[in-house]
């Protein structure tokens, strides 16, 4: 096993709020009304559904795309391109085709406190001013197996990233290099990523929702 | 002088000997053996059961059946629980209250699924029967907390009240209140959907405190468990029991209030609940574990490891419904541990991410056929699937009555040839002969419907999704599934040939459910046309179906056999396809 550093790098501090991923409330409407997708073992859409597919035969789960800015990638919105879902590394949570997976309505809502808080599917048990654990769910690019961990067992972000460090330089792909880097981001109650490090320890504490671990892109 | 046949017994011995016989198939049966076995029986059933409530008018039953205590109706197609049914598309129940109201004042029970049950309609029920016994809502909606208070306020028999899976708008609680003090018979309660307004312990506490019979209580997320050893010590003698949310700070108090309280329930065979559940106050019912038959904890957000110290002290359990987060090896313990498991139920904990974030996969489901001798109803979510896998599940367990296996990810093929899972399935069918529930996942080809045609004889309800290359594979199930009542079918390739070709098969069953598939609109039109004890009904959220072209496909399409035409109630994007184009004006003129 090669002698992997990772390094998470947290963010200059900036005016700005930087803005990573704005992965929530895709709506993949086109895809709601013939809801098959492209695999590289499953069949085409011609295949599958004869005279009335749509224009074009592969179906990206694009809704926009951009191209990273070059110049200031830390202060400009960062935009990443999908193509279909087995090539995208990513776990966004999209609802994808109405009505599937066939679970019943309200089994979706099991996650979500009533009283607005979320459960562990929002990434989150409920928090009271207790002390007790919240799990947030971390996820590293190129990692199938999501992680959770308790943010409050950490004082810091530093002692945060030792630690995700340990925990994932057992899953690290081979062929990464030594010196890969690693930017560790977090998604916050409204629903947008951004570095972690801005905020204050405490209160990103009780925004995050959930953590990402992605490559940095220089 | 009338001739009696020499072996004919006097009618109220006839009588008597069918009311040993309480299937509604037996009783089918028995009517129609001859005419006057038919009027005695019409005469004395008690129990009627609606699976279509369109299908046949509230006069028509109560005409048939003029002295029924107990109804059972079904309104809205099941795909209505995956959102796929628009609001407001039906399935009223007032007009059968309405109509029951006046002529059946005896009526004890009735038991809806997937209908709309208004305040009004629960008003009527409470003033109308007055030895009214059971209410039982399920997937039902439409309703408020004032409804429900004339139903408690009123029914002083009122033995069952079950509301399970309904969806109100966040229905609140100080409708328990509204049951006189002087009211004790309840037998079972279950407000598991209830909503986290107006929660009222001391109302509940009080009630279940005077209802020394009740046998059954399922309570909603809103109740903490600190609250649960109280309500428990007040009610010893349940059976079966919901808890609220299952958790609490780590208190040795309350664990051992918690402990003790379930000690001393020594009936119970069922648990459910367990919203927000923290390991650490799960040890509490290990002492009514052994006896349980029936453990809900799809709610339940507990890794593997504590579901497998869980399961290993439940040796009895029948029913099983966990979240995938019990994983392979949680099912290998099961498997080991339950021998009497009877039914199984996975759900995904996390239905919409794209990765897998637990090691849930066939292997789970494989060992649970091959450790479960009396396995015979499962539902499972899973995101790989092997057609090796399938084969050896339905040879160990061919006594699968119902096999449902859901694949998350639509049209996966077999992981390890990246083949369809065409002979994984043809397997099930082939091997489990009594198969008379199914639902089809992953990647499949019309083969798949040839085995199912070929060999599901006794299938009853078969549900596809994302399947089969084109019309012959809809004709394999309809020409060759004998037993075929209920057929659902979403975006798959089936156009009008199979439909058409096939269109007395409709009339055998009790519905034919197709979204997002490939019949046309002039196929429907001809369907309705000739078929006139079918309602061809197009679902089309688009617009008027006549707007586009004849050859273009509608949206969706409910088609269900009936002997009442077309209903009146349809809200505007339902069109039923009428014989007479004119008839149609007619209906929708009613309803201005």
């Amino acid at each position: 096993m090669p002698n992997m550093e990772l390094q998470l790098g947290l963010a200059l501090p900036t005016p700005n709020m930087i803005k990573g991923f704005d992965l929530n409330n895709h709506r993949l409407d086109h895809l709601k009304q013939r809801g098959c997708f492209s695999n590289k073992s499953k069949r085409s859409f011609e295949q599958a559904f004869g005279n009335f597919k749509q224009d074009g035969k592969t179906k990206t789960l694009l809704l926009w795309s951009g191209q990273p800015n070059e110049e200031e990638d830390h202060k400009d919105q960062k935009k990443t391109t999908f193509s279909t879902i087995d090539d995208s590394n990513d776990d966004e949570e999209v609802e994808q085709v109405v009505g599937w997976p066939p679970i019943k309505t309200w089994r979706k809502k099991i996650f979500n406190q009533p009283n607005g808080v979320g459960g562990i599917e929002n990434n989150r048990v409920a928090d009271k001013e207790n002390g007790r654990s919240i799990y947030v769910k971390v996820k590293m690019e190129g990692v199938a197996i999501t992680r959770k961990v308790d943010i409050r067992l950490y004082l810091s972000y530093q002692t945060l990233s030792n630690s995700l460090i340990t925990m994932f330089s057992k899953d690290k792909k081979c062929g990464d290099d030594d010196s890969t880097r690693y930017i560790l981001t977090y998604q916050d109650k409204e629903g947008d990523w951004l570095i972690a490090g801005d905020i204050p320890w405490q209160s990103f504490m009780r925004c995050v929702q959930r953590l990402k671990i992605i490559r940095n892109r220089d | 002088m009338h001739k009696k046949m020499a072996f004919s017994f006097p009618d109220e011995v006839l009588e008597h000997v069918f009311s040993f016989i309480q299937s509604d198939k037996d009783r089918n049966s028995v009517s129609m053996v001859c005419k006057s076995w038919y009027e005695i029986e019409r005469y004395c059933r008690r129990k009627v059961f609606v699976g279509n409530c369109y299908a046949v008018s509230p006069r028509m039953v109560i005409r048939r059946f003029p002295e029924f205590r107990s109804i059972e109706l079904k309104g809205k197609p099941h795909f209505a629980d995956f959102n796929l049914v628009p609001d407001g598309w039906g399935g009223y129940v007032f007009p059968w209250i309405a109509e029951m109201a006046g002529a059946l004042p005896w009526l004890e029970e009735i038991k809806l699924k997937r209908m709309v049950v208004t305040d009004e309609s629960l008003e009527l029920i409470a003033k109308s029967f007055k030895n009214f016994k059971v209410l039982v809502l399920s997937s039902c909606e439409g309703f408020s907390t004032d409804g429900l208070a004339a139903i408690a306020a009123t029914c002083k028999n009122l033995k069952e009240l079950d509301l399970r899976d309904c969806e109100g708008d966040d229905l609140g609680w100080h409708w328990l209140s509204y049951f006189p003090d002087t009211y004790t018979s309840l037998v079972s309660l279950n407000i598991s959907c209830l909503g986290s307004d107006e929660v009222s312990f001391s109302a509940l506490e009080r009630l279940v405190g005077r209802c020394t019979n009740l046998r059954t209580l399922r309570l909603n997320r809103a109740v903490p468990l600190d609250k649960i050893a109280n309500i428990l010590r007040h009610a010893p003698q349940l059976v079966e029991f919901g808890t609220g949310s299952y958790t609490a700070d780590l208190r040795p108090d309350i664990y051992s209030d918690l402990a003790g309280a379930f000690s001393s329930c020594k009936e119970l065979k069922s648990l459910s609940g367990f919203w927000d559940v923290v390991p650490a106050y799960l040890p509490a019912i290990y002492p009514v574990c052994s006896k349980l038959t029936s453990l809900n904890l799809s709610y339940a957000t507990l890794q593997s490891s504590d579901l497998i110290k869980l399961v290993s002290h439940c040796p009895n359990l029948q029913r099983l419904l966990v979240l995938d987060y019990i994983e392979d090896s949680g099912l290998e313990a099961l498997a080991s541990i339950c021998n009497d498991l009877q039914e199984l139920r996975v759900f995904p904990s996390d239905p919409f991410g794209v990765e897998p974030n637990v090691s849930l996969t066939e292997q789970g489901l494989v060992a649970v056929s091959s450790g479960c001798p009396k396995l015979q109803s499962v539902l499972y979510f899973c995101r790989q699937m092997s057609n090796e896998a399938l084969v050896t599940i339905a040879k160990n367990r061919p006594n699968f009555t119902r096999f449902r296996l859901c694949i998350i990810e639509p049209t996966t093929a077999d992981y390890l040839t990246l083949e369809p899972l065409d002979v994984g399935f043809g397997a099930i069918v082939q091997y489990c002969k009594d198969l008379q529930r199914l639902s089809l996942s992953g990647l499949l080809t019309d083969r798949v419907f040839e085995y199912i045609g070929t060999y599901a004889k006794k299938l009853e309800m078969l549900s596809i999704a994302f399947a089969g290359d084109g019309d012959l594979g809809l004709h394999h199930v309809l020409s060759g599934c004998e037993s075929l009542r209920k057929l659902e079918i979403r975006d798959c390739p089936f156009g009008d040939k199979a439909l058409l070709a096939n269109a007395e098969k409709l009339e055998t069953m009790r519905s034919l459910w197709m979204s997002s598939c490939a019949v046309s609109f002039g196929a429907c039109k001809l369907l309705g046309q000739k078929m006139p004890r079918l309602n061809v009904e197009v679902i089309d959220e688009r617009g008027p179906p006549d707007s586009r072209p004849e050859s273009c496909p509608v949206d969706k399409l409910y088609i269900y056999r009936t002997l009442v035409g077309p209903r009146f109630d349809m809200p505007p994007f339902v069109w039923t396809m009428e014989d007479d184009p004119s008839l149609q004006q007619l209906s929708r003129a009613n309803l201005m």
